[in-house]
């Protein structure tokens, strides 16, 4: 039997998203050989998009070439996504958890009497045959394995979590589905407006986060950290130590009384290891500490240790890592 | 203005988790329940509002089992809600988002709102469905990741930040939405104590799980259903780095880094 | 029939002590210690969310909580500072003259600032010459005419330089003893009335310590709380109020250390494994477990009998020797299983002992505990 699986594409100042290719690896991670897995686009850059989105393995891209679904609103973006899933006779939808994925997803799955689960880092099937996933819940402390028991079903898959599939010669059609699915629906929503934050990525999101703590010994030196963190392109977060004596505030606390954290990197300076710590990043993907003492406990969670005083070392690992991803 | 904010009992963050003995969830056993993260920012930016526009109402409803869901609801009165509604789920734990969406979802259809407050997700189950869901099934529009919401009284519009990878974007949207906000944004209030006093003596309105069910007829039924719990097995130990120079120890971590953990980014 | 079940209302009260414990004082605890600051804008956040005049009844404003609500919020708080939690707990103590003395005109006009608005109050019985023998006291309060004359000097007096209200007890004849002891109020604002430099104190370094010194301060009759020679049952009966309390700020101190030396035996790691999985460090754990438990189940026994209209002169004496001793212990204790690191400022606890050591000072040493608890003991042998 075939099923149909729909991907959404999502496409951020005219570039279609690598979160959505990766949407694309999920999709083919379930399905099987004669699944005809189908891609959405929409906005005016749409179609400029498709072929990279049809090449990470899609037979056919749908387009929506309306204007106002440029940064499309949660209502109106949900009724293009439904529509274009009972054109395509789809089962599945899959989309990136990004923000505006995760916002969507609930609409589209009540729109479409659809199950939806948010968050997946892995597909597969139980052997009744129902779709099984896994996400991270509790920040990351848990995962939690959960069964579709509805015949359609909308997944958001988590950032990072599945790989983009590398490009193949694609000839799939884009083929253009109507507009007039845009915010004129009831004109409810009045209009956006972007305001650049620049100031790095969210703790809570972020794919690297460096975190100082007590070993940084002092708020002016936790300018290190920024610094390597910008190089990296990562979000900062500190040790409570940090935020108790008022270095940095409370926002960015990683731990159990502050946020829960599962980047792909995780880089703990000057960092003891307190559990409190330690449960709020201990389920990163990959950990590196700098510690001068080699006893911290930090080092038992960590995939990579360096003991050594972080005023030489992490001065030295910015300078690398600039030099690395060609940063003047 | 009638402010609805739908708040859950999520598990206090010093909860030690733990699978039940099936292994399909979460253990409740012993487990403290609370009013926590995106939720409390959630009552905290109803009050604002309510402050700020006087004549305003705040109504607090929770849907799942008691009595935590009542006692969230009563830290809610304590913070300031004028009014509670219990919507009552026999199941230990809620199955599912898209059902508890749709069992406001109901309750909501009969009373007049002008917005409806959210958590963008819930501390545990992380799912981010339940603002999107109960918009679309009472046909308002919503955002997520909302911040510095303001109202404007003569245009009936609420204005805000919302929060998107990389930055936020700023938006509005008229009245009769749903807002699912972000988290810390706001410096949520502490209950005073004569006012905690006070919401053990309010009185909360109470719907029976089988009026929900009824109205909801096989919509009642969840959708999905949690058949596994997992905690991430302990490490064993990092690979220590070998340097003379704090040079040597930076290019070799980002050796292994981009070569062997190919995490580099 | 026994029953330690709280009811939820108890748990919620609890919960909003420890989250605003967690969320005001413990940031600050170190820095104020550190410094000897005294941190107002706690107060001012304690007062605003009804932790402060705990119990004052509802009638006047205040929060009119039973002792057993009062101990169970103190516990959280103190386990955050315990130097805070003694200024915030001062009002009280100032103020529980007032609740036992006072006509209900002078209740009205006296209490009704402290729920309106935030003060502090001072409670000043404490002379340089003697504590706890307080029927010894030399402070002198002469009639003249419609007022009374005030001179004497009070010492270590809990927020004597920010109080805006002071009770006193001062005595219209010392060779009366006891009998001539009388309980008056006196603002701030009274001529003659000066406080001294701020003490710098081994621990509670958060609270403010002072003299306070009169010197012809007049004091209208109708600030005089009961008759002339009333002071002296006064005192006794504020102190049987207040004592528990202290019992628990020293419960809180104990929980903390526990707290604080488990979460520390579970990450150090000696001869390859936690230091808690050697048998040295779990016997200590093992007697700090008790010590605390045994502290809170005598702290809320006495609680509870007082909230039952029992006078508990003895179960409260009790609880307060019993838990500042174990409190002493306790922290030190965890001192020695942090090791060298317990000794240092940089961890939390070491303040522990320096702050649990007050509790076996102040509100009634526990030598004087101890001649309480054996006469009321021996009362019942006879």
């Amino acid at each position: 039997m075939t099923a149909r699986v729909l991907v959404i594409g999502e496409i951020r100042d005219g570039h279609l998203l690598a979160s959505s290719l990766e949407a694309v690896g999920a999709a083919r991670a379930c399905a099987g050989p004669s699944d005809r897995l189908e891609g959405l686009l929409v906005g005016p850059a749409a179609a400029a998009a498709s072929p990279a989105f049809a090449a990470a393995g899609l037979a056919s891209v749908a387009c929506v070439a309306d204007a106002a679904l440029e940064r499309p609103t949660p209502w109106a973006w949900s009724r293009a996504i439904v529509a274009a899933a009972t054109a395509a006779g789809a089962e599945l939808v899959i989309l990136a958890g990004t923000a505006a994925g995760r916002d969507v997803a609930g609409r589209v799955a009540a729109r479409w009497e659809a199950a939806a689960v948010t968050g997946v880092t892995a597909i597969g099937r139980a052997p009744g045959g129902r779709l099984r996933l896994s996400r991270p819940v509790f920040g990351g402390r848990a995962t939690q394995e959960v069964e579709v028991a509805a015949p359609r079903a909308v997944l958001a898959v988590r950032p990072h979590a599945f790989p983009a599939p590398a490009p193949t010669a694609s000839a799939a059609p884009a083929t253009e589905l109507p507009g007039g699915t845009g915010p004129e629906g009831d004109g409810r929503i009045l209009g956006f407006e972007h305001v650049e934050g620049g100031a790095g990525p969210d703790l809570g999101d972020a794919a690297v986060v460096v975190s100082g703590g007590r070993g940084v010994r002092a708020a002016d030196n936790f300018s290190l950290i920024e610094e390597l963190a910008r190089s990296l392109g990562a979000a900062v977060g500190a040790s409570r130590a940090v935020t108790d004596a008022g270095w940095r505030p409370v926002s960015y606390q990683v731990g159990q009384t502050g946020k829960s954290v599962t980047p792909q990197l995780y880089v703990a300076v000057g960092i003891s290891g307190a559990i409190q710590h330690l449960v709020g990043m201990v389920s990163s993907r990959v950990i590196v500490a700098i510690n001068s003492d080699a006893q911290a406990p930090i080092f038992r969670v960590a995939d990579y240790g360096i003991v050594g005083d972080l005023f030489a070392i992490v001065p030295a690992l910015t300078r690398e890592v600039r030099r690395v991803r060609g940063i003047a | 203005m009638e402010i609805v904010v739908c708040i859950k009992p999520v598990p206090d963050a010093e909860t030690r988790l733990r699978a039940n003995p099936a292994g399909t969830a979460l253990d409740g056993e012993g487990v403290k329940w609370a009013l926590a993260g995106y939720d409390e920012s959630a009552v905290e930016q109803a009050l604002l509002l309510k402050e700020a526009n006087p004549g305003s109402r705040v109504r607090a409803v929770s849907f799942g089992p008691a009595p935590r869901t009542e006692e969230v609801l009563r830290a809610a009165l304590a913070l300031g809600a004028d009014g509670a509604t219990f919507l009552e789920h026999p199941a230990e734990v809620v199955p599912d988002p898209l059902l508890a969406a749709r069992a406001v979802a109901a309750h909501l259809g009969r009373a007049t709102w002008d917005l409806v407050l959210v958590g963008k997700q819930a501390g545990d189950d992380e799912a981010g469905l339940f603002g999107g869901a109960l918009a679309e099934l009472v046909d308002a529009p919503s955002f997520g990741g909302v911040m510095a919401l303001t109202y404007d009284a003569s245009a009936r519009r609420f204005t805000f930040r919302r929060s998107v990878e990389g930055g936020a974007e700023a938006a509005e949207v008229p009245g009769r939405a749903v807002l699912a906000l972000q988290q810390a944004w706001n410096d949520p209030r502490t209950a005073k104590l004569p006012n905690i006093l006070k919401s053990r003596r309010a009185t909360i309105d109470k719907v029976a799980w089988a009026t929900t069910a009824g109205a909801l007829g096989p919509l009642g039924t969840p959708t999905t259903q949690s058949v596994g719990f997992r905690l991430p097995a302990p490490r064993s130990g990092a690979k220590m780095i070998d340097y003379r120079t704090p040079e040597e120890a930076a290019e070799k971590l980002v050796r292994l880094l981009q070569e062997e953990a190919k995490v580099f980014p | 029939m026994v029953d330690f079940s709280l009811t939820e209302e108890q748990t919620s009260l609890q919960e909003m002590a420890r989250k605003f414990a967690r969320s005001e004082m413990l940031p600050r605890a170190a820095e104020c210690d550190k410094n000897s600051r005294f941190p107002e804008e706690v107060y001012r956040k304690a007062w605003e969310l009804g932790l402060m005049n705990l119990n004052v009844p509802s009638d006047f404003g205040g929060s009119g909580l039973s002792l057993l609500d009062q101990v169970l919020i103190v516990e959280e708080l103190a386990r955050a500072c315990a130097g805070m939690t003694t200024s915030i707990l001062a009002n009280c103590l100032a103020l529980e003259p007032i609740l036992i003395g006072a006509s209900p005109e002078q209740k009205q006009r006296l209490l009704a600032p402290f729920c309106a608005s935030f003060h502090l109050a001072s409670f000043c019985l404490t002379e340089p010459a003697g504590g706890s023998d307080a029927g010894a006291l030399t402070t002198r309060a002469r009639r003249d005419g419609d007022a009374y004359v005030l001179d004497g000097e009070k010492c270590f007096i809990t927020n004597a330089p920010h109080a805006s209200l002071y009770t006193v007890f001062a005595t219209v004849d010392p060779a009366l003893r006891h009998r001539g002891i009388t309980a008056f109020v006196v603002p701030r604002s009274a001529e003659g009335l000066s406080t001294g430099k701020d003490e710098d104190k081994m621990g509670h370094r958060a609270s403010a310590t002072s003299t306070v010194r009169f010197e012809g301060v007049r004091v209208p009759v109708d600030d005089r709380l009961g008759a002339e020679g009333d002071g002296f049952s006064i005192a006794m009966r504020t102190l049987d109020q207040t004592r528990t309390p202290i019992g628990a700020i020293a419960l809180g101190i104990a929980q903390a250390a526990l707290g604080y030396a488990g979460e520390y035996a579970l990450q150090r790691h000696t001869f390859g494994k936690p230091i808690a999985e050697h048998q040295a460090i779990q016997l200590k754990i093992a007697d700090m477990a008790q010590a605390v438990h045994a502290s809170r189940l005598l702290v809320w026994h006495a609680a509870w009998l007082i909230d039952h209209g029992r006078k508990g002169t003895l179960e409260s004496s009790i609880a307060k020797c019993f838990a500042s001793d174990a409190a002493m212990r306790v922290a030190d204790e965890a001192i020695q299983i942090f090791g060298g690191y317990g000794y240092m400022r940089d961890y939390p606890v070491e303040k522990l002992l320096r702050d649990a050591k007050l509790t076996q000072i102040y509100e009634g040493s526990n030598e004087i505990q101890r001649i309480v608890i054996a006469r009321e003991q021996l009362k019942g042998a006879a």
